[in-house]
């Protein structure tokens, strides 16, 4: 009964983790400066604001006992698709990011370092 | 505010009005009632009944009953005019040479590793779309549809090449959807075959037993439900959906001076 009651309290506390980094990226997605930093804020809201509460729609299932057996199926699929979006969200990003830094499509200020711009010198030199 | 942002508001707000203003004018017709119909009761009645064996279908799903059962000639014709838009289309590529040789440049090898990891999760859920679409939304196009998502991620990680050299040439590709067809087309036939071998009556597209005509699919197995040729039909356009998808999309991906050499200058 504890657990149950923990699971699911658990489980609100994550989503509402999603609720803010949601709102975070969609604040970056509009302030930030150029294309890679709204990426990052991009990924932030897929990862923190859809992974995260995924994880937490598991563990209210898990502790959801008045759903019967069909707590297993939710938790289940809410487990798989988190561990799908982590895997593939971050791809996606990376991709994309090389991409417009290849075609030097984005501008690229402000900016600290470049290190792929290095990398891409150094092959070139050799 | 620029006069563009202004320009792009009032256009909703005009594209908006004009749009409810037709509709309340009564541009989509006489509306339909909003209770179910004749039709969709008889639809929803008979997918799956066991109290009418003649007249209902072998699943739970009754979008896939309608298709592969109710109009299943209708379904067969699409999936052979689709087949024909790719026989055309290959028709317009001949004599265009195909081949894995050469230098491949695909992503980075994180992307590579990925997409190695998901290239096999994606004909799960496809296979699973397909093999359950008796029973659960989906059916054989939507699972062939999902599959084609991997011959798009190989041609763009690592490069159209690759599927080639996988052992996946256009001869074998076609192969496969021709096999498919064939699959669907047999199916439909089969119980008239049997039929006229046993010495019975049947019908083209005959799932369960009719009146006359005591021949059917097997419906239940083990206290598992089959669905009778959905299952079958299901299998089968998946397999053809997804070699036409990637014979379509190989073809699409050939470098264009490759295409022109044959198709322009022929």
């Amino acid at each position: 009964m504890i657990l149950n009651a923990l699971l699911i309290y658990i489980g609100e506390a994550l989503v509402a983790v999603g609720v803010f980094c949601d709102l975070a990226a969609s604040i970056g997605m509009i302030r930030f400066p150029n294309f890679y930093t709204r990426l990052h804020a991009a990924t932030v809201g897929t990862i923190g604001g859809a992974v995260v509460p995924l994880v937490g729609v598991a563990l209210m299932a898990l502790g959801a006992d008045w759903l019967g057996n069909y707590r297993f199926f939710l938790a289940g699929a809410s487990i798989v698709a988190g561990i799908l979006i982590l895997l593939l969200a971050p791809v996606g990003s990376h991709v994309l990011a090389q991409a417009a830094h290849k075609a030097g499509l984005a501008p690229r200020e402000p900016i600290a370092f470049d290190h792929l711009e290095e990398d891409r010198r150094r092959g070139e030199e050799k | 505010m620029k006069a563009s942002e202004v320009f792009v508001l009032v256009s909703i707000i005009v594209f908006i009005f004009s749009l409810a203003y037709i509709t309340s004018l009564g541009g989509l017709g006489q509306l339909p009632p909003v209770n179910v119909r004749v039709l969709a009761q008889r639809y929803l009645e008979l997918t799956w009944n066991p109290l009418k064996p003649f007249m209902s279908s072998s699943g739970y799903e009754s979008v896939t009953a309608i298709v592969w059962d109710f109009r299943g000639l209708d379904t067969f014709f699409e999936t052979a005019v689709f087949y024909g838009a790719i026989i055309a289309a290959i028709a317009i590529y001949r004599g265009v040479k195909i081949t894995g040789k050469g230098k491949t440049i695909g992503m980075s090898p994180i992307a590579r590793t990925i997409t190695r990891l998901s290239i096999v999760l994606i004909p799960t859920v496809a296979a699973s779309i397909a093999l359950h679409g008796h029973l659960t939304p989906g059916g054989g196009f939507q699972a062939g549809s999902v599959a084609t998502v991997v011959a798009v991620l190989i041609i763009m990680v690592f490069g159209r090449k690759a599927i080639i050299r996988k052992g996946l040439t256009k001869s074998r590709i076609l192969l496969l959807r021709s096999l498919g067809l064939l699959g669907i087309g047999f199916t439909a036939v089969a119980l008239l075959l049997a039929a006229i071998a046993l010495g019975v009556n049947a019908y083209i597209f005959q799932n369960q037993p009719k009146p006359f005509a005591p021949l059917g699919f097997p419906k239940i197995y083990d206290g598992m439900i089959l669905g009778g040729s959905l299952l079958l039909f299901n299998f089968f356009e998946f397999i053809a959906v997804t070699a036409g998808f990637t014979l379509v999309l190989l073809l699409l991906s050939l470098d264009e001076k490759d295409v022109r050499k044959v198709v322009v200058e022929k």
